[in-house]
């Protein structure tokens, strides 16, 4: 006896630790697999048609979340409408496979005929009208794009809008959307619905009303969107949109054009869902505007907020789940809580009715998911491993950057070309003048430090230079170039970068992904290409990646072990690392560091100065914000002084030391002065 | 022996046990071996949501009916089983087309099932019947008024193999809405009319209907506005008709915008003539109403009205006493879609031909029988062959409970089919 | 009745609708003054209170238009439902605070507004599951009396009522903020949290006070509803709510004056924009002048000055 449970033991155990010892990627290779063959064997278990047509209505929610999820998840714009894109991809399919669209016929339809897509329709007495017959394989596609037109329509002028108030603005477009659809009956049949939507047909034979080829469809739907998914979130562009979903400012200034990417975040996410709509038409062959109301667009994020923003695989298992708990378990609870009532003889038992409450169910996750697990159910990001002790200790090294770091080099310049040039500059805020008539020279190859008491407008005149605020008047030039009022990523795209005096990384991001983000503006990989995984992107990736830890490398011990660490996770001095490390990522002339050594001790101070230097002395132009006067007196070329906004005096350390006014507004005057 | 469960291996367990359920639920659903002796009818309403209450009276009315069959000993020789299948949801806070189409194809999927009663709404018919007429699998409903549906002009889309499977026991909205026009005008001498609906499927569609027949026959009508059911104020538009003051105001809808249209013209209008179609018919609008302000609507039924006959007294009675409501007007034609589909099964087993969807369909189809409403046949694209309107007006009956439908609505007669001039 | 008394109708119309917009953007703009939070909870706690109200009034004795009270008896009446309706929704709207959204307030993002929206959701349903989808009579204790403007417009006793009541509690709330030592605590706290913390206001309470004061108000308003109405039933928080939301974004969120004025503007454009084009684009007209004042003007007619006086 004890035996033969010894050897089950041993067998179960063998699995057990078979699968103790594969990787989390191969364990989650099988997960997948195994998953994926139930999904593909499930209509041939389960021969119910309601059952798979059921099914195959959850496929389409399901895609309709990933669609959200770039959104939303990857990108950090609430959408509060996204049924609207539903709705735009369902009536565009069903005024092109339908015969409610029927313009009078003339030659420009003949071209179309041809084509297949339309076709001539007579009736006696009546002049001939067209008839729409696009294929699905053409009509989806074609409501894919009209959708994400529609995006783009609506994204441009909201899409700068705060989180909150956006939310609101797609919501109302989210209302707009399903009532122009009942009003304009011509091309929507308005509430009385579409009638007769043409089925897909594949190789001569059609759907029909088959719930089958549907399923799998949706499931083909869902994989491909996986997939796109997935490369994109490891992209150039992935990253991009998870840093303006972390910290928009900071996105800027790395180089990110942010409206350009919200809207490509947006009009992505409106054509996956305008696809989805053309598939849910489709199958239905009916479509009424009730179809598309706010409810929908909850229910879908909910599935986003249940399976965690940004994570695919737990949207598509929280759709899974609601879809489960809608159609069957909510159904069995029902019968098993009636089974009780007829039990205890209870009447009310008998009559509730959980099915009705998938609404409330709806509010309770949002409100406990919020509360409790904001992650979702499948964290968007994995935990990572623990460092050794070896990888925890770091010493501070003098000298500097040992190697020279790719992208850091001088700049071919004119002699006497001053790399930043600041004239008369001025910035008012209604009857406050933080920065007046400043003129200012950066000059190329040096380290220029700004000092000045708290509130004296150094900050201010950095955001001035790298297109964080604009000027009131005057102007900046870099290398000669007027590049007064170009918006931040184009002014990192030239070739400033800049630190933040409060630290603005993207927490949630790692070290190394953090340093990558830096680099938007050096590398092309376009949404298509990292789709495709094309070897051109992929080759930039490995470029950028090699060129990324060369960064954090140079680091030393202090990076290097957690470049895969969320940035959260870092020391303060370590997150200051991060942020010079990621604006160097960017290849720039210049840098613009905001109180660098701020939170250092003496020792990791004088280490930062070496930095410092030897970076100029890799040719790279150093403009300092600094508080510790040491710092300034050791490394800084020229020195400049600001008061109240003014430049009050400019020179080397003796000179600046020296000067009465600087005195004075360090120190204060004199009792006697008073 | 420790049996030691490490995190891993409860995850797996957890699958595991989740998948073997899911496949032990999903094969419950597979089609039960049917007794030789047994059939299936559906019923296919919704029964969640904003028409839930008048659902529910419906599938009582089909219930007793099957009850009724089966205490007699089955038709035919064939016992009566019943699915109940729930059209809608609350996303969508009424019928959802997506989930009549389910539950078409579940019926579909259950040999067992050879008729359905329902659905009750025509935009849950509109995704069903391409399904049903796929599978030669007939329904019979008791209430879905929209024309379109039995329309030989859309018979493409709605009976794609050809046979008729949409039956009513109730007539279309193609009569109920004109047929109103002719009585408004004819017998309350309504000269000028202002049309309102409530922006859903029906309403649009009985509005639409009325007015074709309204401009037809010399009515005048002065505006056609669209209503929106959540909205709590109708004000400016009613205000907006009474500046035009108009004989009558026609409303096309459901109760959900009714009850507004009916409180807020009281206030505002209240000597206009106020006309609506079967969707004024609702114990729940009567006491969201209230009296005075619902009193001297007029109604339409797109059947007969017979409840108040004699020979009805007893089963308003046996109705009321086993569901514990009053039975309304369609609970009357679906006892009659009941028995006509028992009828179908009864003639055919006598004909001596198995009883499965195909015959039954074609022995609905040739359908002759005396129901509660009086005869029954349908014409060759499923429609009830007597158009008959009934008109009612709300009377206040203070002996009766206020919601009660039987006795507030007095039934005043027949609408003309057309015009008498 | 002349076409321009239709007009003046509508305008007065337009004006009663506009009141019962200001009252339920007043506690909306309250609390986003204070803490930036968008509270969708807030609409359908105004539709819990109009079902509340229902109740009192029906334990009084009072059902459909049946009794009729005057003077005194119907002062009373009505007094005891606002003070019963506005302290149950006060602390309805306190106990949303404390347990779902105090713990989210120094969450960055959208966190706070998706529970909210979570929130309105359970209570829309919970009214929904109990109370059945269908519209329910509300009590009507008052007598038809009515005034005749011109010729043909009529002002009725239940619009001067309404303006009545919804002026009253505007007011009050604006001495509260002005005059009242926790009033000044709101405005300080509304301008700069960490400041007023610093000052020795704690802020915690100030935000349940806001949310108290906010919460009734809802629930007052939820009462002037189903007196001017004669209904409730669980959608209405869903239309009103949109429109108050634009009526106080169009004033100034954050703004008092500008909810007041937002509202009646909203109303006006209502009114005169269904009588003038149709009432089935009044939603698309009302969403688009939200789009467009988030768009171009997102500070609104008042600007952000908070809780400030005008």
């Amino acid at each position: 006896m004890t035996e033969s449970a010894g050897a089950k033991a041993q067998a179960g155990g063998g699995i057990a630790s078979q699968w103790r010892r594969l990787t989390a990627v191969q364990r989650r290779r099988a997960i997948l697999t195994v998953v994926s063959l139930l999904l593909l064997a499930f209509p041939l278990i389960d021969r119910n048609g309601g059952d798979i047509d059921a099914a195959a209505n959850a496929c389409a929610f399901a895609t309709l979340a990933l669609g959200l999820n770039i959104v939303v998840g990857y990108a950090g714009l609430l959408d509060l409408g996204y049924a609207a894109f539903f709705a735009i991809g369902a009536y565009t399919y069903g005024a092109l496979a339908s015969w409610q669209v029927q313009p009078l016929w003339s030659d420009f339809w003949t071209p179309l005929q041809w084509l297949g897509l339309v076709d001539r329709f007579h009736a006696d007495g009546v002049p001939d009208v067209v008839h729409f017959t696009f294929s699905f394989w053409i009509g989806m596609p074609v409501a894919a794009v009209v959708a994400a037109f529609f995006g783009v329509l609506f994204g441009a002028p909201t899409l700068r809008l705060r989180g909150d108030y956006l939310a609101i603005v797609t919501l109302g477009f989210g209302e707009i959307v399903p009532i122009v659809a009942r009003n304009w009956p011509t091309v929507t049949n308005g509430a009385i619905g579409l009638n007769g939507v043409a089925p897909p047909k594949l190789f001569g034979y059609s759907f029909g009303v088959d719930s089958e080829p549907f399923y799998y469809l949706g499931l083909l739907m869902i994989a491909a969107m996986i997939l796109i998914s997935l490369r994109l979130q490891n992209s150039r562009i992935g990253r991009a949109w998870m840093a303006i979903r972390e910290d928009e400012i900071a996105a800027s200034a790395m180089g990110i054009n942010l409206v350009s990417l919200k809207l490509l975040a947006f009009g992505i996410g409106a054509a996956f869902g305008g696809m989805t709509g053309a598939f849910y038409v489709s199958k239905l062959q009916t479509a009424t505007p009730d179809m598309f109301m706010f409810p929908v667009s909850v229910m879908i994020l909910v599935m986003i907020v249940l399976g965690g923003m940004g994570s695919v695989y737990g949207v598509v298992l929280a759709a899974i789940i609601l879809q489960l708990l809608q159609s069957w378990f909510l159904q069995d609870l029902t019968g098993w809580i009636h089974a009780l009532g007829k039990w205890v003889d209870s009447a009310w038992l008998q009559r509730v009715d959980l099915v009705q409450s998938i609404e409330l169910i709806f509010g309770i996750i949002l409100v406990t998911m919020m509360l409790f697990r904001r992650q979702g159910l499948i964290p968007a990001t994995r935990a990572t491993p623990a460092l050794t002790l070896d990888q925890q200790t770091a010493h501070a090294s003098r000298g500097g950057f040992a190697t020279p770091i790719r992208g850091i080099q001088p700049t071919p310049a004119e002699p006497k070309q001053a790399m930043i040039e600041v004239r008369n500059l001025t910035r008012r805020y209604g009857g406050i003048v933080a920065v007046k008539d400043l003129n200012i020279v950066v000059e190329s190859n040096s380290i220029v430090a700004l000092i000045g008491p708290n509130g004296s407008g150094k900050s201010t005149t950095f955001n001035l230079i790298t297109g964080m605020d604009e000027p009131s008047s005057g102007q900046v030039f870099l290398l000669g170039q007027d590049i007064t009022g170009l918006k931040a990523h184009a002014i990192t795209e030239r070739g400033i970068a800049r630190t933040f005096q409060n630290l603005r990384l993207f927490s949630n991001m790692t070290v190394l992904e953090n340093v990558l983000v830096a680099m938007h503006s050096r590398t092309t990989t376009g949404p298509l290409a990292a789709t495709l995984s094309l070897p051109r992107s992929r080759a930039e990736e490995r470029e950028a990646q090699e060129h990324a830890f060369e960064i954090i490398g140079a680091f030393g011990n202090r990076l290097l072990p957690r470049a895969n660490q969320l940035v959260k996770e870092l020391s303060y001095a370590n997150r200051r690392r991060v942020e010079i490390a990621r604006a160097l990522a960017s290849r720039p002339k210049v840098l613009l560091l905001d109180e660098p050594t701020a939170g250092m001790n003496p020792v990791e101070t004088l280490e930062l100065s070496d930095q410092m230097r030897s970076l100029r002395q890799m040719g790279l132009t150093i403009f300092l914000i600094e508080h510790k006067l040491n710092v300034v007196n050791d490394i800084a070329d020229k020195i400049i002084v600001l008061d109240h906004g003014e430049k009050i005096a400019e020179g080397t350390a003796e000179q600046v030391h020296s000067n009465p006014l600087v005195l004075e507004a360090y120190l204060g005057r004199k009792a006697s002065h008073a | 022996m420790m049996i030691r469960i490490n995190r891993r291996q409860l995850m797996m367990t957890t699958v595991g046990a989740l998948a073997l359920s899911t496949l032990a639920i999903s094969t419950g659903f597979a089609p039960v071996q049917a007794d030789e002796k047994l059939v299936t009818i559906g019923i296919e309403l919704p029964l969640t949501g904003a028409d839930a209450d008048s659902a529910t009276r419906i599938k009582n009315g089909a219930i007793m009916a099957i009850e009724e069959a089966n205490s007699k000993g089955g038709v035919g020789g064939y016992k009566l089983a019943v699915t109940v299948l729930d059209s809608g949801t609350s996303t969508a806070g009424q019928y959802d087309p997506a989930q009549a189409a389910t539950n078409a194809k579940k019926f579909v999927a259950d040999p067992s099932v050879v008729a359905i009663v329902g659905p009750e709404m025509s935009g849950e018919g509109k995704a069903m019947t391409p399904i049903l007429s796929a599978a030669n699998l007939a329904t019979v409903t008791p209430s879905s008024t929209n024309p379109d549906i039995t329309d030989p002009k859309f018979a493409g889309q709605y009976k794609p193999n050809g046979k008729a499977i949409y039956f009513r026991t109730v007539t279309t909205d193609a009569f109920q809405g004109p047929n109103m026009a002719n009585y408004m005008r004819d017998t309350l001498k309504v000269k000028s009319v202002y049309i309102l609906d409530d922006s859903g499927a029906y309403g649009v569609g009985i509005s639409n209907a009325f007015e074709g027949q309204a401009k037809k026959i010399g009515m005048t009508v002065m505006g056609h506005d669209q209503l929106d059911p959540k909205e709590a104020d109708y004000t400016t538009v009613i205000t907006k008709i009474k500046g035009l003051n108009p004989d009558a105001v026609y409303y096309g809808g459901v109760a959900q915008a009714g009850v507004k249209v009916a409180k807020q013209l009281h206030e505002i209008f209240p000597s206009v003539i106020k006309a609506g179609g079967d969707g004024m018919v609702d114990g729940g609008l009567l006491s969201a109403v209230g009296f005075p302000a619902i009193e001297g609507w007029y109604c339409t039924q797109a059947s007969p009205h017979v409840m108040d006959d004699a020979s009805m007294t007893d089963w308003v009675a046996r109705y009321t006493k086993e569901f514990k409501m009053t039975p309304s007007d369609y609970a009357i034609t679906a006892y009659d879609a009941v028995q006509v589909i028992a009828d179908s099964i009864k003639r055919v087993s006598a004909g001596g031909q198995p009883v499965n969807r195909d015959t039954v369909r074609d022995a609905i189809q040739s359908a002759n029988i005396n129901t509660l409403q009086g005869p029954v046949s349908f014409d060759e694209n499923g429609d009830i062959v007597s158009k008959v309107i009934s008109v009612f007006e709300i009377t206040h009956d203070p002996k009766s409970a206020d919601d009660d439908v039987q006795h507030q609505y007095k039934y005043i007669g027949v609408a003309p089919e057309s015009p008498t001039s | 009745m002349t076409y321009s008394d239709v007009l003046l109708q509508q305008v007065i119309n337009g004006v009663s609708l506009g009141a019962m917009y200001s009252l339920l953007a007043l506690g909306f703009t309250m609390v986003y003054g204070i803490i930036e939070l968008i509270n969708f909870a807030h609409f359908n706690v105004f539709m819990v209170g109009a079902f509340f109200s229902m109740w009192i009034l029906k334990l009084t004795g009072l059902a459909g238009e049946k009794v009729i009270l005057t003077g005194l008896p119907l002062a009373g009446v009505l007094l005891l439902a606002l003070v019963c309706v506005m302290l149950f929704c006060g602390v309805l709207g306190v106990v949303i605070e404390r347990t779902v959204l105090r713990p989210l307030r120094n969450v960055p993002g959208t966190a706070a507004m998706i529970t909210t929206i979570g929130v309105s959701y359970i209570l829309f349903n919970v009214i929904l599951l109990s109370q059945g989808a269908a519209a329910v009579n509300f009590p009507n204790p008052m007598p038809k009396v009515q005034w005749n403007v011109t010729v043909g417009t009529v002002l009725k006793l239940r619009e001067v009522l309404l303006w009545t009541i919804a002026l009253l509690l505007m007011l009050g709330l604006h001495f509260f903020v002005r005059r009242t030592r926790m009033g000044k605590a709101m405005q300080a706290t509304a301008q700069d949290q960490e400041a007023a913390r610093m000052m020795g206001i704690e802020v915690d309470s100030v935000v349940m006070t806001t949310f108290f004061l906010g919460s009734a108000l809802a629930g007052a308003a939820g009462l002037v509803f189903g007196l001017y109405y004669n209904f409730a039933s669980y959608v209405i928080g869903y239309t009103a709510g949109l429109r108050a939301f634009t009526a106080a974004v169009l004033g100034g969120i954050g703004s008092i004056p500008g909810a007041m004025l937002g509202g009646v503007i909203i109303g006006l454009i209502e009114s005169l924009g269904g009588q003038l084009i149709a009432t089935r684009w009044t939603d698309v007209i009302i969403f688009s002048i939200l789009v467009i004042v988030l768009v171009f003007r997102p500070t609104g007619l008042f600007g952000r000055m908070m809780i400030r006086k005008s």
